[in-house]
């Protein structure tokens, strides 16, 4: 598990993490939600050890992160960088290498992520889907046990989407941590078992999500009856959802009756509303 | 996790590769090469009819030598007098290089310096020949021929010069440019997320200076093979010995200056403004390059050894102070003392400094800024 401690952050004037505490478990996918400027690149930065924390910790199972823990993290920072005149797989491998893998299998890393063939091009000359491909590759080159994923999803077509899903999945499987941010939360919310939405440095909603939405409903009921258009109702003062139904049934036929649970993207405006 | 010597041979080893396998390497390398076959080859090339200055301190002796002027079709040489005082001054005179060959004695012997045009001293034999020609059996005259050899070692510190100049500049400018290729590519964050931010600025200075290194190798044995093969430049122990000479040189001159180009490097962020931080640098080396050719000339006046002192000119101006007339060892120490001084402050500056501006991208880091954290 990945703990983050009540971490603050400061650039001069500006307060980029104000105590922003989540932790993120073993073997799932998490996703990491917030408007642009709340602070998702700087947590994520400071997770990488890349810049330092002005204050709280960050910690991996338990222990305070150094940089031993931090070989066993993989990073994609969300502006992509390659050696642009480099070798597809030389550069993974030289990836590999400075996390302290003696011998890389970039072989079958491309061939998993579909760019086996591009092996031996510049990274320049491949399409931007494949160099998000390699810089995929280059996080996963040492099979890290934590993966820390800037807006991996950005920019690539639907396809592609399916194929770094997957591969997520299979990680998560296999026990990784996956933390990632996205601003496509329909993609979070179907891929991730929990979430974090942060605003202006600070957490406003963590768990799963399931969970998160089942809370968001609390009282309101989806009501459709047969030729009237489907409204939301909230339960009145005293009454039970059974109460609701019968109210319904007794309006007619009765097409659909759930309760209103918010999309992601409607509850992290909620949210972002009370925040 | 990897210890930081591991990081540090890692980085340079990626730089050996990438560099090694660049076409611009070998190009620089062709070019450099062509550049000291031209300075070594042109005089003779371009010789055409050289002049000769013939110093002379007698009435007879100028006779000899204005009869030698007119003998200029036939040797290939235009002979000029130059009256002096007494044949001491004539000696003083060709010594110095100032003439190239003196008549004393009454116009008895020739002195000749080493380095004088070919037909000079048989032309002033014919003209001599000529002048007694009545007398019985005229023998030739007496030839001396003066120690050359101070002209030699200059001519040589002149074109070690100019390759350190080169290896100094570009190499510099390699480093500085390679920063900035990590930088705006962000590539840097995905290498200091996994090793130390001097770890990656000793890797790459190292890995950059090892194919600076190798380069001025080829290019050095280049230009002693092109010399030799010529037979303009004769190889004795002053010729081999400016090659340790010049290789130490530039390891020490690269040390400091790497270190601050990639100081500069790592304030900004885009490809397009290496220019701007990195002309200090250059103007340094550049100064430092055009001072230094005073010290090819006089490599013991005082701003020449004032000069080699300094350590952002020391790594030209004492390595051509060396080759050209030899240095009291103690001054080489004392200097060589200094530099390591410089480089080691230049390396923890940079050490420091670097990676809080290599991960501030947007627009230009100051340095103050930096140093005031």
């Amino acid at each position: 598990m990945l703990e983050l401690d009540d971490l603050t952050r400061r650039f001069g004037e500006t307060t980029a993490l104000d105590g922003l505490t989540f932790s993120v478990p073993d073997g799932g996918l998490f996703g990491f939600v917030g408007r642009n400027g709340a602070g998702k690149t700087t947590a994520m930065r400071i997770v990488l050890g890349v810049l330092a924390a002005d204050g709280g910790s960050v910690r991996w199972r338990g222990e305070e992160v150094d940089r031993a823990a931090r070989a066993r993290f993989g990073y994609m920072p969300e502006e992509r960088g390659l050696y642009p005149k480099m070798k597809v797989a030389e550069q993974v491998d030289y990836f590999a290498r400075l996390h302290g893998v003696s011998s890389p299998v970039t072989g079958e890393l491309l061939e998993r992520l579909g760019i086996a063939e591009r092996a031996g091009d510049h990274v320049e000359s491949l399409s931007l889907g494949n160099q998000q491909r390699v810089q995929l590759a280059v996080a996963l080159s040492h099979d890290p046990e934590l993966l820390v994923l800037d807006e991996p999803f950005s920019g690539l077509d639907p396809l592609g989407v399916d194929v770094l899903a997957e591969v997520l999945r299979e990680r998560a499987r296999a026990g990784v941590a996956v933390l990632f941010s996205s601003h496509q939360l329909e993609l979070v919310e179907r891929l991730c078992d929990g979430v974090a939405i942060i605003e202006a440095g600070r957490l406003i909603a963590e768990g799963s999500v399931r969970d998160l939405r089942a809370q968001a409903s609390q009282g309101r009921w989806e009501v459709e009856v047969e030729g009237e258009d489907m409204e939301v109702v909230a339960l009145a003062e005293g009454q039970d959802s059974q109460g609701l139904l019968d109210d319904a049934r007794g309006r007619g036929h009765i097409r659909r009756f759930a309760p209103h649970e918010p999309t992601l993207a409607e509850l992290f405006r909620g949210k972002l509303e009370a925040a | 996790m990897i210890s930081g010597t591991q990081a540090i041979l890692l980085v340079a080893r990626r730089e050996i590769i990438v560099r090694g396998r660049d076409k611009a390497t070998l190009i620089s390398t062709l070019v450099t090469l062509a550049i000291v076959a031209a300075v070594i080859l042109l005089p003779s090339l371009f010789g055409g009819t050289s002049t000769a200055t013939v110093a002379v301190a007698s009435g007879s002796a100028e006779r000899t030598v204005q009869a030698a002027a007119k003998l200029e079709k036939a040797f290939d040489v235009k002979v000029k007098v130059r009256q002096v005082d007494g044949d001491a001054a004539v000696r003083r005179l060709v010594e110095a290089g100032d003439a190239d060959a003196g008549l004393i004695a009454g116009g008895q012997r020739i002195l000749a310096a080493g380095g004088a045009p070919d037909g000079a001293v048989p032309a002033l034999q014919e003209a001599s020949r000529r002048q007694r020609a009545r007398a019985p059996d005229p023998q030739p005259l007496a030839v001396q021929t003066l120690d050359q050899e101070a002209e030699d070692r200059q001519g040589f510190a002149a074109i070690a010069l100019i390759i350190l100049y080169g290896q100094l500049l570009g190499y510099g400018i390699w480093v500085a440019n390679g920063v900035v290729e990590e930088k705006a590519s962000r590539i840097v964050e995905i290498l200091l997320a996994s090793i130390r931010p001097r770890e990656l600025l000793a890797g790459k200075v190292l890995g950059i200076g090892v194919v600076g290194l190798l380069q001025l190798l080829v290019i050095a044995a280049g230009g002693l093979v092109i010399g030799a093969a010529s037979g303009e430049v004769e190889i004795g122990a002053t010729e081999l010995s400016a090659v340790p000479v010049l290789l130490i040189w530039f390891v020490a001159g690269y040390a400091l200056y790497a270190c601050a180009f990639a100081l500069a490097g790592s304030l900004v962020s885009r490809q397009e403004e290496v220019q701007t931080v990195t002309t200090p640098l250059i103007m340094a080396i550049l100064a430092s390059f055009f001072l230094s050719f005073r010290a090819v000339g006089d490599p013991d006046g005082t701003f020449s050894v004032v000069l080699s002192f300094i350590p952002i000119s020391a790594p030209l101006v004492m390595p051509v102070r060396m080759i050209a007339d030899g240095v009291p060892v103690l001054q080489v120490v004392a200097s060589a003392a200094i530099m390591l001084v410089a480089i080691a402050a230049m390396v923890a500056l940079a050490g420091r400094l670097y990676g809080a501006a290599v991960l501030q991208t947007g627009s230009r880091v100051k340095l103050r800024g930096l140093m005031s954290r």
